[in-house]
């Protein structure tokens, strides 16, 4: 692989038709978000930028990222993951094995230094030393830091690397410690969900690898345009709410007439996330249309705050126009510094956008 | 005689890490040591939590099989509280699982295993270039096809489950969705559409074709689709003498319907079938990094030793079925379920190709069952009933996962879990020995496999290894 080597190079070596790339960019576009005139200008870097290569590496996880990820219904999504990105290395795909497969990251690192995408799965415990996760007889924080040392920036997919998710649940037992605590010094992009959208994890990369830098990001470091709603604004159950209607039972009239979820424990008002518009599985659907509520697995702590069948009662009815920043990471259920002030800010402008009195429904409505 | 030591990993192409150390004596392996290098506590995190989180967490210890965690987490609740999904749940929930463990054999065989045929250590055979062709990985026309064929079927997990992987809607009174008549005409369609990739990729012939072989020469012998391309792969390397099994087959029972599970469970040892006394599991700690005794599941306790004392070696616990260690995944099953051509292949013991084709079979014996179940769907059933839990009490829940038996052994003092266990099928196929000193399935079956001097990560290994379809995110959890 020279350097020089370009994206249309290489998915014009998979047997890629010109076409079919094409579309590739014009998808690529309209998933993003941008217009028909930015679809020449993704042509035009796939075709002269040099291809960046994506080191992936599996911490602490369940492997849930990758299997989203490979059933993206993103614009000739298996493409994307099997040719244009070409992972350099990845531990649950490639085909080499053992000591090999380690000295081929080892190889993608020196090659490609200070140029390469580090993406991250899972994290590392670092309880003993980071004995709970050995990978190739080291710890694997040790292995992540050394990826990370030469990397140009790192995503962190779903939730386990962007928060620590349900293995960092109460007690923690191996200390399981997302990724931007570990590495600092580096540019990291949040990805979380548990797993990711397969969508958002193709838009974001392909983002990446086309514009050669960030997309913008929330306070939070997650991609705003993935993660500027909450679930409960696009929520195809949302007249439901505003008319008062809920499902009371699992088995209830309300249930099969698809009432709001929300008196179920439904996390989507307090949840930033895509799910209600992108949904799940090509499209198909999406876990309140499921007829369960959202457990509000894209935000920090989701795993650690009561039962997942607790209803929401930290709610204001804030308008639909605000995105996580504006509202506060108080309201979105999380707790964390400056709350106090975004609380008191996002209480101002629920005053000024809707006229109801708080509706914070209590548990004497059951 | 010349002996040496081999640390074989990280395997690459398993689901979570693995590392076996071999003991190799003149060209051959004499003893092998399984160990899990990854451990994250789920059955210490559960402790004192609201039950029902089980049916949230507990899929989220693997996102490959976590329908099957969710099934088994829902059952032990439904035990708990001494009722059964209602019969049109119980169809949805065996529609999407088995949708998962198809899935979960399809992405074994095209994508983690027959990947090693594609290596340049085969050059020269005459099936060489086709595998490259087919198998090779990342970019073999096969593991293509197979990623868009299990995406497309996956839109089913979808319709029934909201989101796959860690679908919500799998609980102890049902389904949280009743399908319309539209998902059913659709979830049809796509099922026809998986069977048309089946019929013309994997098998080369009709599903019933390939279900129904009655002998143990018509399944090794199969020679159209990827199918026979692996059989003459397997028979061209011996895989039909590699890797021998205990000889003892675990099934906890697949897909539990109103009229039953609809594959059998029992025990399959000496040529007859018994019932799984799940009173007669121990799970041995004597070669886990795990304080504690020996325990039942519904007594057992996990407290990891983390100055990870020999003579441990693994974070895996050994479980035990009447003192003895037992195999578990799609071949097992399918001997205990009694399909002819299975337990004519059992009468040796189960081996590399065997635990290949036991999956083979099942692809296509479920894809007959799925259509039938679509088909039974009543829209305007009931899919679902509310289930409360008792305050005290315990439960079982007992399903078979793509790769085997899954258990999930649950506790409850005053509405809060008070012990929570899991053994998943990878546990007990890659156990570490016990307490007597002996081994575990894998090790066992590593015992003799070839290990020429020039090899550091012997492939016939590779393949015994991989023959299981290895899940370490489950195994130690």
């Amino acid at each position: 692989m020279a350097d020089i080597e370009t994206f249309y190079d290489v998915m014009r070596s998979q047997g890629i038709t010109r076409r079919s790339f094409m579309k590739y960019c014009a998808l690529t576009a309209s998933a993003l978000g941008l217009g028909p005139a930015f679809v020449p200008k993704i042509a035009n870097a796939m075709e002269t930028k040099p291809r960046t290569p994506v080191i992936w590496v599996h911490g602490l996880e369940c492997t849930c990222c990758s299997e989203s990820f490979i059933r993206s219904a993103h614009p000739l999504a298996k493409d994307v993951v099997l040719s244009m990105i070409s992972l350099d290395y990845d531990d649950t795909l490639m085909a080499a094995a053992g000591h090999a497969a380690e000295a081929a990251m080892m190889d993608t690192i020196e090659k490609y230094k200070g140029n390469y995408i580090l993406a991250v799965e899972g994290n590392p415990p670092l309880n003993e030393d980071g004995m709970f996760c050995i990978s190739g007889g080291k710890p694997f924080v040790e292995k992540l830091k050394m990826a990370a040392k030469d990397a140009k920036a790192i995503i962190s997919w779903g939730a386990c690397a962007s928060y620590g998710c349900v293995q960092a649940a109460k007690p923690n037992p191996t200390q399981a410690t997302p990724v931007h605590k570990v590495i600092t010094d580096k540019p990291i992009i949040k990805v979380p969900g548990c797993p990711p959208i397969a969508e958002v994890m193709t838009g974001v990369i392909t983002y990446m690898l086309t514009f050669d830098r960030l997309p913008e990001l929330d306070r939070q470091g997650r991609p705003a345009m993935f993660y500027g709603q909450r679930i409960h604004d696009k929520c195809y159950r949302r007249p439901h709410f505003d008319a008062g209607q809920f499902v009371e039972a699992w088995d209830d009239d309300g249930a099969r007439k698809g009432y709001c979820l929300y008196k179920m424990g439904c996390k989507g008002p307090t949840t930033y996330n895509a799910c209600s518009t992108v949904r799940w599985n090509e499209g198909v659907s999406f876990p309140i249309q499921s007829g369960h509520g959202c457990i509000g697995c894209s935000e920090d702590g989701f795993w650690d705050q009561g039962t997942f069948y607790d209803r929401v009662t930290d709610l204001t009815q804030f308008g639909v126009e605000k995105n996580a920043d504006q509202i506060g990471m108080a309201a979105a259920g999380v707790v964390g510094g400056g709350v106090a002030l975004h609380a008191a800010v996002s209480a101002l402008k629920s005053a000024q956008s809707k006229a109801q009195t708080t509706p914070t429904p209590t548990n004497e409505e059951a | 005689m010349t002996t040496r030591s081999l640390l074989v990993g990280p395997f690459n192409r398993v689901e979570g890490d693995l590392e076996i150390r071999l003991e190799v004596a003149d060209g051959h392996v004499t003893a092998a040591y399984a160990n899990s290098p990854m451990f994250r506590g789920f059955e210490v995190m559960m402790l004192g939590k609201d039950p029902m989180d089980a049916l949230t967490i507990t899929p989220r210890i693997c996102g490959i099989c976590s329908i099957s965690q969710s099934a088994a987490a829902s059952a032990a609740l439904g035990d708990l509280a001494g009722r059964a999904q209602l019969p049109q749940g119980a169809l949805a929930t065996a529609i999407m699982h088995g949708i998962e463990n198809v899935c979960d054999h399809l992405t074994h065989f095209n994508l983690f295993f027959c990947a090693d045929f594609a290596r340049p250590a085969y050059a020269g055979r005459s099936w060489h270039e086709r595998a490259v062709a087919r198998f090779t990985a990342m970019e073999g026309s096969a593991a293509r096809a197979c990623v868009a064929a299990r995406a497309e079927i996956l839109h089913i997990v979808g319709l029934l489950g909201g989101k796959w992987p860690h679908t919500l809607a799998i609980q102890p009174g049902g389904v949280t969705r009743a399908p319309t008549l539209r998902d059913r005409i659709r979830m049809g369609s796509t099922l026809a559409s998986f069977r048309r990739y089946l019929e013309t990729t994997l098998f080369g012939a009709p599903v019933e074709a390939f279900a129904e072989v009655e002998t143990a020469e018509a399944l090794i012998g199969w020679d159209k689709g990827d199918a026979g391309l692996f059989m003459e792969i397997a028979a061209d390397l011996g895989l039909g003498e590699m890797g021998f099994g205990p000889g003892r087959y675990l099934s906890f029972g697949a897909y539990l319907l109103p009229a039953g599970r609809a594959f059998a469970q029992g025990v399959w040892q000496d040529g007859a079938l018994s019932p799984v006394d799940t009173g007669a599991i121990r799970e041995d700690l004597s070669h886990a990094w795990m304080h504690g005794d020996t325990a039942h599941p519904s007594e057992g306790e996990t407290h990891p030793d983390e100055d990870m004392q020999a003579p441990a070696y693994s974070w895996c616990k050994a479980p035990r079925l009447g003192g003895q260690s037992m195999e578990t995944g799609a071949f097992a099953r399918q001997v205990v379920d009694g399909h002819p051509a299975a337990r004519a292949l059992a009468q040796q013991r189960s081996n590399v190709r065997a635990r290949v084709a036991g999956r083979l079979l099942e692809i296509a014996r479920t894809q007959i069952l799925l259509e039938r179940w679509v088909a039974a769907l009543q829209p305007e059933a009931r899919f679902i009933e509310d289930v409360s839990l008792p305050a005290h009490g315990s439960g079982e829940g007992l399903v078979e996962a793509a790769r085997g038996a899954l258990g999930h052994w649950i506790s409850v003092e005053n509405g809060r879990i008070s012990g929570y266990q899991i053994i998943a099928p990878t546990t007990w196929n890659f156990s570490p020995r016990d307490a007597a000193g002996l081994p575990g399935p894998v090790e066992a079956a590593l015992v003799g496999a070839e290990v020429s001097e020039t090899e550091d990560t012997p492939l016939t290994v590779q393949h015994i290894v991989r023959s299981f379809d290895p899940c370490m995110v489950c195994t130690v959890h």
